[in-house]
């Protein structure tokens, strides 16, 4: 998969580019609107993370360029504005999403892939992980053949988890991800979460793909 | 006391002693020019008395009018010298005491000595200077009525514009965006004073705005950086070889980072929604906003074994930005859920008018009168920053809602009203 980071911060760009790297997606830099404006033409991504703010010119450009040229590329917003106006026009001009600075790697990880997840849908939405399936458009999680219910909070949770795996994901992210700005803090609740999944998964395949890291976060693993 | 009041203390008695003054003053000069005059007529009699002895070598006629008496009377030596002198008499027959102008002088007639007296009624004298004391005092009391009619309907429509841009310096609310329109006027003074309101307003303003576009600025600024840092943190974090002791700084440093980002953007948004930049003409359906978020905290709340009951009526729309109202709706219902207790209860209810929100709690320990305020806590409120309840009545006040908030018995209530 690849990915076109458009970002003029350089030590954001490349911390970016490490996270995804290590999830297996070939990362592409480009730090202006001219670089920025010749790669997304010359060159195909799966997914697009584009800053609006940068030198040399408005990001929302090569939106307006990608649906010119027809382009079917994924686009993620990332601003350091958290003003609705960007947001809603970067919507209308057909960005999948918007992310707003400062933003968890996690989390932007999850974006991408459901990003490109929805760009990729070919009839075919099972997400596998070892003995998880996860049926995207179904919203609903089989382990070895077995069903299993989850809450909407723990299928999120789950979906979050893979999109994710074998990184280690702070309490924070997770509350974030879940609950929004407002709950991150509160970790009490993420606790509950992390104890049924475990348990309704452990039920299942009798494996605990959540391994707690020193109370710092957790990381999903198969071993 | 009124400005009316302390310059009428100063002004009516230096008047009135003025007044006084002139009248005692008056007098005085009156009475000089007229006892000057009676003394005259004393002395042309004196010239016709001695005139008459020159002539006819005998005394004249003694004689006793009213307003005029000639006497004579025998005298021992011819020492005597001219007098004038005033003389008082009472006068039983119309019970008044009567002054006299008298005039004493040596006449020698054929070698005979005499003193002459002639004397002259002040009576008129008398007259004109009452006259003149009644003149004074009516001018004093007209004087007093003129000013009191004067300080009751004319100064009061003169102090007119000053009442006016006083209102309007009371009424002068920063975060409104009506200015101050002072009246027009001819006096110098208030029109210093309306441009001087007018100024002060106007800078005041102009502060309040760059202050309210700087800390927007600011926390747009502090966002790049605080990415950077958090995303570091992730990054640091999946390193393969760290020991405890590092996790830990790591833990804090990423607590510290995560506190940080967080407050900044709530103030951002209160700075957003300070800013206006939510202004919003098309109504929004609040019931279903109200539902979904509801439907979001669910879960959360049934972790804490909290019972929901909703009673929310269908299809209210109001006229909010739907950003907005999601964030109203979901600050009000996660704080009800975040100050709840376990197995407690939670009552939402929305209608056409207002939203309720209801929930058990502990009892507040601090004064709920700034519970709206910035940066004020609850009691069990843990990490919370205090700012999800300054953002709702920031939300409110854009949209020109009320509301309030009250601790009963155990209950803590949350209302807003839409109109």
């Amino acid at each position: 998969m690849r990915i076109l980071i458009i970002e003029d911060e350089k030590s954001l760009s490349e911390s970016m580019a490490a996270y995804l790297s290590a999830q297996d997606y070939y990362c592409d830099i480009a730090e202006d609107y001219q670089a920025a404006a010749f790669k997304t033409e010359y060159n195909d991504y799966d997914c697009i993370l584009l800053d609006i703010t940068l030198p040399g010119g408005n990001g929302l450009k090569i939106l307006e360029q990608l649906k010119d040229d027809k382009k079917s590329d994924g686009v993620l917003i990332i601003s350091a504005k958290n003003s609705l106006d960007d947001k809603i026009k970067g919507l209308n001009l057909g960005a999948d999403d918007y992310l707003s600075k400062p933003f968890h790697l996690s989390e932007l990880s999850a974006r991408i892939a459901a990003i490109i997840r929805r760009k990729k849908f070919d009839g075919n939405s099972i997400l596998q992980f070892d003995c998880i399936s996860i049926d995207t458009q179904q919203k609903t999680v089989t382990v070895e053949n077995k069903l299993v219910e989850l809450t909407k909070k723990e299928y999120e949770l789950l979906l979050y988890f893979v999109s994710n795996k074998k990184r280690i994901i702070s309490k924070e992210a997770i509350a974030e991800h879940l609950w929004g700005n407002d709950m991150a803090g509160n970790f009490d609740f993420i606790y509950t979460h992390i104890k049924n999944l475990r348990k309704k998964l452990m039920d299942a395949a009798d494996i605990d793909f959540i391994k707690s890291v020193y109370g710092m976060g957790y990381k999903f693993t198969a071993s | 006391m009124k400005l009316l009041a302390k310059y009428n203390r100063v002004n009516i008695p230096i008047t009135i002693a003025t007044l006084l003054i002139t009248g005692v003053g008056f007098y005085f000069i009156i009475r000089y020019v007229l006892v000057h005059q009676i003394d005259k007529d004393l002395r042309i009699e004196q010239q016709e008395i001695i005139h008459y002895i020159n002539e006819k070598k005998s005394l004249p006629e003694a004689s006793n009018y009213k307003d005029q008496q000639i006497q004579f009377q025998p005298a021992n030596d011819g020492l005597f010298k001219t007098t004038f002198s005033t003389e008082h008499r009472y006068n039983s027959r119309e019970n008044e005491v009567e002054s006299f102008r008298k005039l004493q002088f040596l006449i020698n007639v054929n070698g005979q000595n005499y003193i002459a007296i002639v004397k002259k009624s002040e009576q008129e004298t008398e007259d004109i200077i009452q006259l003149i004391l009644i003149i004074t005092f009516s001018v004093i009391i007209f004087l007093l009525l003129i000013l009191f009619i004067a300080n009751r309907f004319l100064l009061a429509k003169i102090w007119q514009p000053f009442n006016h841009i006083l209102e309007q310096l009371k009424q002068f609310n920063l975060s409104s965006t009506n200015k101050i329109i002072p009246r027009k006027t001819e006096i110098k003074e208030f029109k210093e004073l309306n441009e001087a309101a007018l100024l002060m307003s106007e800078k005041v303003s102009n502060d309040y705005e760059s202050l309210k576009n700087f800390t927007e600025n600011a926390s747009h600024e502090i966002q790049t950086p605080l990415a950077i840092i958090k995303n570091k943190i992730e990054l640091l974090l999946q390193s393969e070889n760290l020991d405890k002791a590092e996790i830990q700084s790591i833990q804090i440093l990423n607590d510290a980072a995560s506190k940080l980002s967080r407050l900044n953007q709530s103030l951002l948004l209160l700075a957003n929604i300070e800013n206006r930049q939510f202004e919003s003409t098309e109504k929004v359906n609040f019931s279903k906003i109200i539902n979904q978020s509801i439907e979001n905290f669910e879960e959360l709340a049934s972790i804490k074994k909290i019972s929901i009951e909703k009673n929310i009526a269908e299809d209210v729309f109001i006229k909010v930005n739907d950003s907005l109202a999601e964030i109203l709706a979901s600050n009000i219902i996660l704080n009800s859920i975040r100050h709840n207790v376990q197995d407690g209860k939670i009552k939402i209810g929305l209608n056409e008018k207002s939203m309720e929100v209801s929930n058990t709690g502990n009892e507040p320990n601090e004064n709920t009168s700034d519970f709206f305020e910035r940066f004020k806590k609850g009691s069990s409120s843990g990490d919370s920053l205090g700012l999800g309840l300054a953002i709702v009545k920031s939300i409110c006040n854009t949209y020109g809602f009320a509301v309030s908030y009250f601790y009963k018995d155990g209950i803590h209530f949350v209302k807003v009203d839409f109109y």
